[in-house]
């Protein structure tokens, strides 16, 4: 039996281990990345939650084991239009295969659209994803800060950023974040302001508890409205107190806004030129949301990681095999 | 607890008897604003309040003790808002807040 | 020649009960004039005014210029009806002279002169009173069969959507309709009998004539008067209780207009004479984003007005209008929309209540100190960037600056003053007044038309001059304080209504644009511009329906092809960027970008 051609858009975790699965399935699969590296966004995160495991220790193996299994990768290139035999890059180049798996992820959503946060006005507002960074790089602050804010659902949530939905791994995110904070700053008191705690998978809840028994971080049921500067450089932020319901005023050295996933703008292009159909997040319609989780609606395009929703690393993991698997399934019963 | 400062006094800390409450006039806050409904507690519109800023007024706890039938005091304290809207920029569920505002003073005062 | 015939008495009694209920509102109204208002007639009387409003009514009340802009089609339509009937009674009465010499003839003689002169003698000028007439005739019936046109197709007078009227509108409309042609019946008859007539009635005549045979005509005869005089009267008293009540009301209107009388925050008796000069022809609908966008078709100020004027005015209809001003820009009759409708809130809404805002006492939360005051609004607060750029703006040219409200204070008022409740708002407008006069300033500068308007309109300051920071950076460049450096960006700018159409102020952002990049004009702008949607004025629509109308102008400045809209209310900000897929900038933003780098 001839190896099966299937072009995987997107080289993040969720594209690479898409590859590696068709590959140990004996078909020969193709990843096209926009970057000129592999590994995606999850390259640039510091530590995983919930067991601080570093990033790389995820993507490395991967991206090694891309390389050693000779998968074609063609790096710097964006995907202009395709459908499921064909796929348009931008130089021009034109790929013929038999199945395409959509792996493209999503899009961290820019916080100075929530411009009463004050991100790229004042010098001490960051978004999480600056954080990861800056621990990964470690270039962040040396003085200790007095007080740290954690905000969650920046762009998540919000009707007002037209992104309804829940971004899902924010929750643990400003958790770990907080946990992390305290471990490079243990004098600092770090606040976390939040609508509803969601802490959806294992170890989450028990991260969370272990933040305020064991690393005295608060958490403040209240969304910031507001942040201001103050004379002394620090930034004033606002928010009710819901469960005292007093509205409350604090000072802070550190904002942290903890930006959600939206939607790729390239989704509506993709939707169009192969007649997918989108969810009303703007996220990618899957077949539906049982057993067809991984499959669009249209054939021999399959779908793995947060293009079709906000997804913990691990879940992304679990969906590249399982869409292997799918395309596999797909591409027998084509010939047979 | 009597020097426990609850923000304001327009309700006397007690049980929230939903049997004894008359739900009538909030049922129809509710019908001419389902919207209201969705509201998910955040305290956004509080906390930004132009008048909260100068005063007691919690438009949250109010909006949400009219919705259990407590409606004693109510409208004077939607009477410190003015209206201003910062509230209904910011709220994430997009409720017409000023709306609301309006709604309930229409309904328990004599608009 | 005797001038009675029992088929004139529909017409006479129709004639008495219109003038005796004309008689009955106006001087009821003129009566209810505010002391004030009346010494305003009193001192115009004499005056040019008078004259001026003399010219306008011809202009308008009869040639319908302003309809004519909209749309020339439309424009005919109004004027035929208005100028041809006009002129049919005119020039009636000038051949009953000419026939009669200056005899006493009863109003009812000129109406239907053509039946009473019918068997008489002929004059030498006959035939040219009889052309003319026709003429007339021929150019009234022509406007009439357009505005039947206009109640099947109204796209193809130039209005997407018409008025939906009333029933005693359409009785009242049918009657009108039918006036002309029963008009032409009879005549056409009396032609066709005795002789006479010129193109139109003389063929009409002899093609009945030709059709039915003159026995037959005989006795068509009287009952064709009867018709015609039955549609008169009819139309008469149904007139000043329907629409038409507009044909009388316009003129006393716009002479009271030209004595500067205006309708005022609280509802007063020249709001009738507004009100019930509104002939619904609903030109304020397409317009109207909340109908074109949203599919609202209710709200509209015809039906605002229409509700208003029979009692039936719901807060529902009130409450749903952005106040834009987009219909005001258009009104035919200029009707002050806006201020109808919120003395009409106010009426529903206002209580005085001492009480109320006693908080405000012993508040000041300013910083600075400066002849300079800058006032951000409260919205401004949500839009930090705004005030940022300001803040480098008053330290580039080295203004020394009062900061009124940066920690937050009491709102200018203008959003209550906007939902009715007016006593609240003078509470704001009186606290920040005198807040502002304590400090010493002498130039107020705001970056939300909102307060803007509210400043200019309302707070009678004294020895403080009001300015939107579009028109202080437009004087800064100006005087050469402020010098910036002229990139190639190119921004559409986007119109905020209170700043545009409430202000007037269109041509300070635009050249603040310009000196620092390339200006984009979306297809609305300026007096046509539209409004972002999330306007203060309207309490009604949800949060969706905002949304869509961002969208729409979002969609429309996008289409510039400029990288960048350019807005100068906070609101419109905010509203914008929800929708826009480049981003949306303040006025102030991308001045203080071009500041030259130190």
């Amino acid at each position: 039996m001839r190896a099966r051609k299937v072009v995987i858009i997107g080289g993040g975790v969720a594209g690479m281990q898409t590859a590696l699965r068709l590959r140990a399935l004996g078909e020969e699969p193709i990843i096209i990345e926009r970057e000129a590296q592999l590994g995606g966004k999850v390259r640039n995160w510091y530590l995983l939650f919930p067991t601080f495991i570093p990033s790389a220790d995820v993507v490395e193996p991967l991206m090694r084991a891309v390389k050693e299994q000779g998968i074609e990768v063609h790096l710097g290139c964006e995907v202009v239009q395709f459908d499921n035999h064909r796929v348009e890059l931008a130089d021009g180049e034109r790929i013929d295969c038999d199945a395409v798996a959509l792996c493209s992820g999503s899009t961290i959503f820019d916080a100075r659209l929530k411009e009463e946060y004050g991100y790229g006005i004042y010098d001490n507002v960051y978004t999480s994803v600056d954080i990861e960074r800056m621990m990964a790089e470690g270039r962040m602050p040396e003085r200790s800060p007095r007080r740290v804010a954690i905000l969650h659902c920046v762009g998540s949530r919000d009707e007002k950023v037209c992104q309804r939905h829940c971004s899902k791994v924010c929750c643990i995110t400003g958790v770990k974040q907080a946990i992390e904070l305290k471990k490079l700053y243990p004098k600092a008191d770090v606040f976390n302001f939040y609508m509803d705690i969601r802490m959806f998978g294992p170890g989450y809840e028990e991260l969370y508890h272990t933040a305020q028994r064991n690393y005295n971080v608060h958490f403040v049921r209240g969304r910031i409205s507001e942040a201001s500067p103050l004379m002394d450089g620090c930034i004033q932020i606002k928010a009710e107190d819901t469960l005292t319901g007093r509205p409350l005023r604090m000072s802070v050295d550190m904002l942290i806004l903890l930006v959600g996933m939206r939607a790729n703008d390239d989704n509506v292009r993709f939707a169009e030129s192969a007649g997918l159909r989108l969810a009303d997040s703007g996220f990618m319609r899957a077949a539906d949301l049982f057993a067809g989780n991984v499959r669009s609606s249209r054939e021999g395009i399959f779908y793995a990681g947060t293009i079709t929703a906000p997804k913990s690393i691990g879940e992304v993991l679990n969906e590249g095999v399982v869409v292997a698997d799918s395309i596999v399934d797909y591409l027998n019963k084509q010939e047979g | 607890m009597a020097s426990v400062n609850f923000g304001f006094g327009i309700s006397k800390p007690r049980v929230i008897d939903i049997d004894r409450n008359n739900l009538r006039k909030s049922d129809e806050i509710l019908l001419e604003m389902p919207e209201l409904q969705t509201c998910i507690g955040c305290g956004s519109c509080t906390a930004s309040c132009t008048a909260g800023n100068l005063t007691s007024f919690n438009f949250r706890k109010v909006h949400a003790l009219v919705r259990r039938g407590e409606y004693a005091g109510a409208y004077e304290e939607m009477n410190k808002c003015m209206l201003c809207g910062k509230c209904r920029l910011l709220c994430p569920r997009g409720i017409n807040t000023r709306g609301v505002v309006m709604l309930i003073k229409r309904k328990l005062g004599d608009f | 020649m005797n001038f009675y015939a029992p088929f004139t008495l529909p017409f006479i009694i129709g004639t008495i009960i219109l003038f005796i209920v004309l008689a009955w509102k106006y001087v009821s109204w003129f009566v209810a004039l505010t002391h004030e208002d009346k010494r305003l007639v009193a001192k115009g009387v004499p005056s040019l005014a008078t004259l001026r409003s003399v010219w306008e009514v011809v202009r308008e009340s009869l040639l319908h210029v302003r309809i004519f802009r909209i749309d020339p089609r439309l424009g005919y339509m109004h004027m035929s009806l208005a100028l041809g009937w006009f002129l049919l009674i005119a020039v009636g009465w000038i051949e009953t002279m000419a026939y009669m010499g200056f005899a006493p003839v009863p109003l009812q003689g000129h109406v239907f002169f053509k039946y009473f002169a019918a068997q008489g003698v002929v004059t030498e000028h006959k035939p040219y009173f009889d052309f003319v007439m026709d003429l007339l005739l021929a150019f009234v019936l022509s406007g009439v069969a357009l505005a039947w046109f206009k109640r099947f197709s109204s796209r193809s007078l130039g209005m997407r959507r018409a008025t939906k009227h009333t029933t005693g509108d359409r009785l009242a409309m049918s009657f009108l309709w039918f006036i002309f042609p029963l008009r032409l019946v009879a005549e056409s008859i009396t032609v066709a009998l005795y002789g006479g007539g010129s193109f139109l009635t003389g063929s009409c005549g002899s093609l009945l004539a030709s059709i039915f045979g003159e026995r037959l005509l005989s006795y068509a005869f009287e009952p064709a008067w009867w018709l015609y005089s039955i549609a008169l009267g009819g139309f008469f008293v149904a007139m000043p209780f329907s629409r038409y009540m507009h044909i009388f009301t316009e003129i006393p209107l716009i002479f009271l207009r030209n004595y500067r009388l205006r309708p005022r925050e609280e509802k007063g008796a020249i709001d009738y004479f507004e009100v019930q000069s509104c002939s619904r022809c609903g030109i304020c609908i397409d317009p109207c984003q909340l109908q074109a966008d949203l599919g609202i078709h209710d709200v509209q100020s015809v039906y605002f007005l229409r509700d208003r004027r029979y009692n039936m005015l719901k807060q529902s209809v009130a409450n749903n209008c952005l106040m834009c001003g987009r219909c005001e820009a258009v009104c035919p009759v200029g009707i002050n929309l806006n201020t109808l409708r919120l003395n009409s809130r106010a009426l529903m809404r206002n209580i005085p209540n001492e009480r109320r805002y006693g908080y405000f006492r012993d508040i000041d939360r300013s910083e600075g100190s400066g002849k300079v005051g800058y006032f951000a609004g409260c919205m401004t607060l949500l839009t930090p960037r705004t005030m940022s750029a300001m803040e480098r703006i008053f330290e580039a040219v080295g203004d020394q600056v009062w900061w009124a409200d940066r920690q937050g204070s009491v709102c200018c008022g203008r959003p209550l003053k906007l939902s009715g409740e007016t006593d609240s708002a003078h509470k704001m407008m009186e606290f920040n007044r005198s807040l502002f006069h304590k400090h010493g300033i002498t130039t107020l500068v705001t970056s939300c038309p909102i307060c803007l308007k509210t400043f200019k309109e309302d707070y009678a300051l004294e020895h403080i001059e009001v300015l939107h920071h579009s028109e202080y950076i437009e004087r800064l460049i100006a005087s050469g304080r402020l010098v910036l450096e002229r990139g190639d960006v190119r921004y559409a700018y986007h119109d905020p209504c209170e700043l545009g159409r409430g202000g007037g102020i269109y041509d300070a952002p635009r050249t603040v644009i310009e000196a620092v990049g390339e200006l984009a004009e979306a297809e609305h702008n300026r007096r046509n511009a539209l409004c972002c949607g999330s306007s203060l004025a309207n309490t009604a629509i949800t949060d969706g329906q905002q949304l869509k109308l961002a969208s729409r102008v979002t969609d429309e400045l996008e289409a510039t092809g400029a990288a960048t809209i350019v807005t100068s209310c906070p609101l419109c900000k905010k509203a914008l960027q929800r929708t826009a897929k480049g981003g949306v900038r303040d006025l102030a933003e991308v001045v203080a970008e071009a500041l030259p780098r130190k």
